[in-house]
């Protein structure tokens, strides 16, 4: 059909054919020419093979304006430049593609046939493929936009990332189950961590409804108990294929996970909307496995540090025992030692007290003695004697006192003051007279 | 650092050997070796945190000397199923 020359003085050739053509009797004949009456369709079906089979698919350049997206899913909106406008349609297989909707006033270059909607007879570009004239393109600009979203939300500030678990038990994968990327997260931590347990939840990584399909899975394994900390893997790709990992959808559920998470998706280059609120964002799936899994070489010298700590504690816990003991042991020898020094001060204390008490009292006894000494010099006869008394004494010294000692005949001395004078009683003794002076009542007895 | 008591998580041989973390043990191993270092302990609480220190450093060293990872997927609509899962050896058909 397409290889048929247009004539427009032609009956029309609806491609679906037969109903369409109109009566024999309407064909051009040798009857001079009647006015030949289309219907609408009959032209509009003419105008739109011409448009679509003459010219080949489309870039076309220009401003965006009006762009809307309606419930159906199918866009529309108006490419112009100073001087014309066009119509353009973006139905929706194609839409849901598209990363953001474009500002208006946008210049965009867009991929499509020209068409015409019949039913309206209307001009239109069917358009497949959209980008932004500016560099990185929609996706640019789609990521800009929910990045500012994101920001303003506070969600990719760095101070709310959270730091991974040093030793996790159990670590969540979103990847897709047949990936690269799976492997090698699988095989860095099989080398380094085999111990783990392993929970992969398998999604699609790339195409319309990856995003939601990634959100749920981090989702999904932030609740399975036990979760210590969520790996988001994809191997590199293109802006395109990578852009499940700058949904909406996505960063909420990695902003939302209770549990930390780690993005390695892509390559070095390639940062997602994942990587900015992911707790860690490692360059690639083996890095973000090599973040998460410890490796056993370490733990291993940790155990052995840990081993040595423990024995060097208890050592330090019986050495410190030891050395309270020893400074006990110390503390009561030497308070021993100052008991007894105190006992020795309090004795010899007590010997020079004792010692000079007892001189003392010789002192003072001697003094008693002089004193007496005195008192008996005052009482001594020979002071009478010296007052011209005498004392008979007998032969053995003794006192004679009474006439009865003095019988006729006897011998005796007189002690005087300065001697002995030998005497004999001559005569017979007489009774005394008065009394003698000095003698006190003996007088008295005398005359009994 | 408050010293723990040496009783209040599992003692010595009654902690269950599979039930407890590489994690958790390193936990409790810190704790026991920071009150070991602290002079707050009576000599039959050092020997007690010693012992199930000892208990603690030997599980840690059968959890790591396990060799072969398992791997496990989540299935279901709701990931409410876990299936094992072997991968690497499919020879990377996949997109990612």
């Amino acid at each position: 059909m397409t290889d048929r020359p247009l004539d427009l003085f032609a009956d029309p050739a609806p491609p679906d054919g037969g109903a369409e053509r109109p009566p024999e009797t309407n064909r051009p004949s040798r009857h001079p020419p009647r006015p030949r009456v289309w219907t609408v369709r009959q032209v509009n079906r003419a105008s739109r093979l011409l448009l679509e089979e003459s010219l080949p698919r489309l870039w076309v350049g220009g401003e965006v304006a009006n762009f809307r997206r309606q419930r159906s899913g199918h866009c529309y909106f108006t490419l112009k430049d100073e001087a014309a406008q066009l119509r353009c349609v973006m139905f929706r297989r194609d839409a849901v593609r598209l990363p953001a909707d474009p500002d208006e006033g946008m210049t965009l270059r867009v991929l499509g046939r020209l068409t015409l909607y019949e039913a309206r007879g209307v001009f239109q570009l069917v358009v497949s493929r959209l980008e932004a004239g500016s560099e990185g393109g929609m996706w640019k600009l789609a990521f800009d936009r929910l990045r500012a979203r994101l920001d303003a939300e506070g969600l990719t500030d760095p101070g709310r990332r959270r730091p991974l678990p040093a030793f996790p038990g159990t670590v969540g994968i979103v990847t897709s189950p047949t990936g690269a990327a799976l492997r090698d997260v699988v095989a860095v931590i099989a080398r380094r961590a085999p111990w783990l347990r392993v929970l992969v939840r398998g999604t699609r990584v790339q195409g319309v409804g990856a995003g939601e399909e990634i959100a749920a899975a981090v989702s999904t394994l932030a609740g399975v108990a036990g979760m210590d900390v969520i790996i988001v893997a994809r191997g590199g790709g293109s802006i395109e294929d990578l852009w499940g990992f700058n949904e909406e959808a996505v960063a909420r559920a990695v902003a939302g996970s209770p549990v930390p998470v780690v993005s390695g998706v892509g390559h070095e280059t390639d940062v997602t909307i994942c990587d900015l609120v992911a707790d860690l964002r490692a360059a690639t799936p083996s890095a973000a496995a090599e973040a998460v899994a410890p490796d056993r070489r370490w733990v291993g010298k940790r155990l052995d540090a840990m081993g040595r700590r423990l024995g060097r504690g208890l050592a330090g816990q019986v050495r410190s025992r030891r050395w309270w003991l020893d400074q006990l042991g110390d503390a009561l020898f030497r308070r021993g030692r100052r008991r007894v020094q105190r006992s020795r001060d309090r004795l010899e204390a007590a010997r020079s007290r004792m010692a000079s008490a007892v001189r003392g009292r010789i002192r003072r006894e001697a003094g008693r003695l002089s004193e007496a000494a005195a008192a008996l010099e005052a009482l001594s006869p020979l002071s009478t004697l010296a007052r011209g008394y005498a004392v008979p004494l007998g032969r053995d010294g003794e006192l004679l006192r009474g006439v009865g000692d003095f019988p006729r005949g006897r011998d005796f001395r007189l002690r005087v003051v300065d001697g002995y004078v030998p005497c004999a009683a001559t005569g017979r003794p007489t009774d005394a007279g008065p009394v003698a002076e000095d003698q006190g009542t003996g007088g008295d007895r005398g005359e009994e | 650092m408050p010293a723990p008591s040496p009783r209040t998580k599992g003692q010595g041989a009654t902690v269950a050997k599979n039930e407890v973390g590489l994690d958790a043990r390193l936990k409790r191993l810190e704790e026991i070796v920071a009150a070991l270092d602290s002079n707050t302990l009576d000599l039959g609480e050092a020997l007690a945190l010693f012992e199930e220190g000892v208990v603690h450093l030997g599980h840690a060293r059968e959890t790591l000397a396990r060799t072969e990872l398992r791997v496990a997927e989540l299935i279901g609509p709701e990931g409410d199923a876990v299936g094992e899962m072997r991968v690497g050896d499919d020879g990377g058909a996949g997109d990612g």
